[in-house]
């Protein structure tokens, strides 16, 4: 049984976000693998320990004000699964979240969880639109494609990135880089949402959850037809 | 008399004439010409209201609530000027103007009926000043244009603030409208629903005011009509469901047509409109109260909205082969999510077209999709026999199908439009829906207008009206 805790689905649902948990949960029921899903709000107690996946999404301004004291108390627990392999997606405020500040127009820091060693600062541009990234999964390149809408331009200094923008912004529009992968920490600005789409991206984030429970971490292939139709509607479009 | 003003409205007039001759669509050109050549157009000419002006805004219904207001105006017996169908922005709403206007910028009209984008309300109230201000709903929309939900919230409220006299006509049902009466601080008139309307059940779809919008603290809701409307109130400061002065109870459907009992402070009457969709009989009662408020004969509102006949893709319905064809446009998770429970409730088996594209006016971020229920459609899928998806993102609407449950062998992607709706038109079921977003909707009713025969509701008689 994997466990897939989804955080603050109350407040962090911009975006179509909860796609990402509908997708990694069909593709494990799909396969026979039996899957649960705790939704955890603000107040919620929830150990990460005992979590496979955990996805933390992007929300308004006002929405992440009022989960952020709650996501620092549990900053601790959370930092502590992190270093021993948790598998876990985080999305533009969630990403975010996970560094170290967040610098604001007028200079001032809110602090992040600083799990991750990178900052985010205020742009003065939105950062809109389709993008297509490329990645490196099971040593093959794969495109990645979706829908960035950030103000936040994030640096992630020596911190491997998730994948290099081949069309659209990425972190900061400066630098080319898309997202961050920190031991099992997947972040990235795409919406779309992210995991329907990118289905290779999905099938890793399960193998690597079973993988860390120990369990036998070969997927069933699927069929992936309208996977990569859809994919392959965009790639066309922006490439 | 003006003479920029009669210059404008002249090359204005111009304008649409020469767009119309070239076959081009866009009914804000002569807004767009009169506004560069006298900035002072649309004040001049929505001045001449010989009563007043009537806006609504809000996210969804506008155009169906303003057509609406205008039969119900016009049954009244007066005058009115109307904007068409989405042409809800500044331009458009001047060009709604020159469109009645004589050459020499002269018009003869008691009210001017405006649907306004929620994003352009604060400009048009800068030059226009209405009388009354229809606020029907607040939800997530295209987050791409308008930003976020609370943005735009606060946009039509200061907009509100900073008019001197005005009567606002409030969904008391949405906490996030019927706070604009205190938070504004005009005098208002609440419409809404009775409690325990609804034949289906919306509970598990996206909300959007879970927190009190006057301070932030969890909403408690006793019940919901649909998404965040219901009866709502909040333990902390006190605010709740102001009781309305126009509520509607004991809602049927009678076959393509909605009725209901409402109750207004003079009486009780039986209302009916032609049209399917629970969420208009939200737009009936809005301008039910506007008609009341203005002074019609509560029979002769009734009788205008009996005549009211949907506009394009708001449940327009069509016949092919005999079998119904209806056509709904679809813009975000609230709306769609109604076009679901609507298809849901109708017996019999259907077949489903839905159309995505991602073009400026649609949204260029389609990902709302996946705030869309269509879980719901999936577990009741068995009527559905199948489901073609079109349009630049149709492969991510048959995406989002397939993760949503529907068996991959009830779904199709047919690119192009013509082909999907031939392919959907000719399927099993015994009738069809067609869900289309809105750039893919115009070429959508053509086609189905060419394919199927548009259906003339009225020829059905509801002889409700007491």
């Amino acid at each position: 049984m994997l466990k897939v805790c989804h955080l603050y689905p109350d407040l962090l649902n911009l975006y179509g976000d909860r796609g990402n948990v509908i997708a990694f949960v069909q593709r494990c029921r799909w396969r026979g693998i039996p899957v649960e899903v705790l939704e955890v709000n603000v107040e919620q107690p929830v150990n990460f320990a005992d979590i496979d996946f955990l996805f933390l999404g992007g929300g308004s301004d006002r929405e992440q004000n009022l989960m952020a004291d709650d996501l620092l108390k549990r900053k601790d627990s959370l930092k502590e699964a992190i270093e021993n392999g948790l598998v876990a997606l985080a999305i533009c405020g969630g990403y975010q979240m996970l560094g170290r500040y967040y610098l604001t127009h007028e200079g001032q820091r809110i602090p992040g969880l600083g799990i991750l060693d990178l900052y985010t600062r205020a742009g003065h541009k939105r950062l809109i639109g389709n993008i297509v990234i490329e990645m490196t999964i099971d040593g093959e390149p794969v495109k990645v494609v979706g829908f960035e809408n950030h103000s936040g331009q994030t640096f992630i200094g020596n911190l491997n990135p998730l994948g290099r923008v081949l069309a659209g912004f990425g972190n900061n529009g400066q630098d080319s880089l898309e997202g961050v992968r920190y031991k099992n920490v997947f972040c990235s600005y795409l919406h779309g949402p992210l995991l329907p789409k990118n289905y290779r991206l999905t099938d890793l984030l399960i193998s690597l959850a079973l993988q860390r429970r120990g369990l036998h971490a070969e997927l069933k292939p699927l069929n992936n037809d309208l996977e990569e139709a859809a994919v392959k509607a965009m790639v066309d479009r922006l490439l | 008399m003006n003479i920029r003003l009669m210059m404008a409205v002249l090359a204005a007039k111009f304008a649409s004439f020469i767009s119309r001759r070239f076959g081009w669509k866009g009914s804000s050109l002569p807004g767009v010409v009169a506004r560069k050549i006298y900035p002072g157009t649309l004040r001049d000419l929505a001045g001449q209201a010989r009563r007043g002006i009537i806006m609504v805004t809000g996210t969804n219904g506008k155009t169906t609530t303003n057509n609406m207001i205008a039969n119900v105006i016009e049954a009244g017996g007066f005058r009115v000027v109307i904007n068409q169908e989405g042409a809800n922005l500044i331009t458009g709403v001047t060009a709604a103007f020159i469109k009645h206007a004589d050459w020499l910028g002269r018009m003869r009209f008691d009210y001017a009926l405006l649907e306004v984008d929620e994003a352009s309300f604060p400009r048009v109230v800068k030059e226009v000043k209405p009388q009354f201000v229809v606020v029907n709903n607040f939800f997530r929309d295209q987050l791409d244009r308008y930003g976020e939900l609370d943005k735009t919230v606060q946009l039509v409220r200061d907009a509100l603030k900073t008019l001197p006299d005005v009567h606002l006509v409030l969904n008391t049902d949405d906490p996030l409208v019927a706070q604009l009466q205190t938070t504004t601080g005009h005098p208002a008139s609440f419409f809404g629903l009775a409690p325990h309307q609804r034949p289906d059940n919306g509970a598990r779809q996206t909300r959007e005011a879970r927190f009190c919008p006057r301070c932030g603290k969890e909403l408690h809701y006793d019940t919901y009509q649909y998404s965040q409307l219901g009866s709502y109130a909040c333990e902390d400061c006190g605010f709740q469901r102001p009781t309305p002065e126009v509520e509607a109870a004991l809602v049927e459907t009678a076959g393509t047509a909605l009725r209901c009992q409402v109750r207004y402070p003079a009486g009780q009457v039986q209302l009916a409109i032609h049209t399917q969709g629970f969420y208009n009989l939200y737009n009936a009662l809005a301008a039910f109260t506007v008609g009341y408020l203005v002074g019609i004969e509560p029979r002769r509102i009734l009788k205008g909205l009996l005549r009211y006949k949907p506009a394009i893709g708001r449940m327009e319905t069509f016949r092919y082969n005999g079998k119904p064809a209806v056509l709904n446009l679809v813009k975000n998770p609230t709306g769609y999510n109604e076009g679901i429970a609507t298809l849901l409730n109708i017996p019999g088996t259907k077949n489903v077209f839905m159309a995505v594209n991602d073009n400026d006016a649609d949204g260029r971020d389609i990902s709302w999709l996946w705030d869309v229920d269509f879980e719901y459609l999936a577990d009741n899928h068995r009527d559905i026999e199948v489901f073609v998806c079109s349009g630049l993102r149709g492969e991510e609407m048959a995406l989002r199908l397939k993760y949503a449950g529907v068996p991959l062998e009830k779904i199709t992607v047919v690119r192009e439009l013509a082909a999907a709706i031939k392919e959907v038109l000719e399927g099993p079921g015994e009738s069809t829906y067609l869900y289309s977003t809105y750039t893919a909707l115009w070429p959508t009713q053509k086609i189905l207008s060419g394919l199927a025969v548009k259906e003339d509701l009225h020829a059905e008689g509801l002889s409700s009206l007491s």
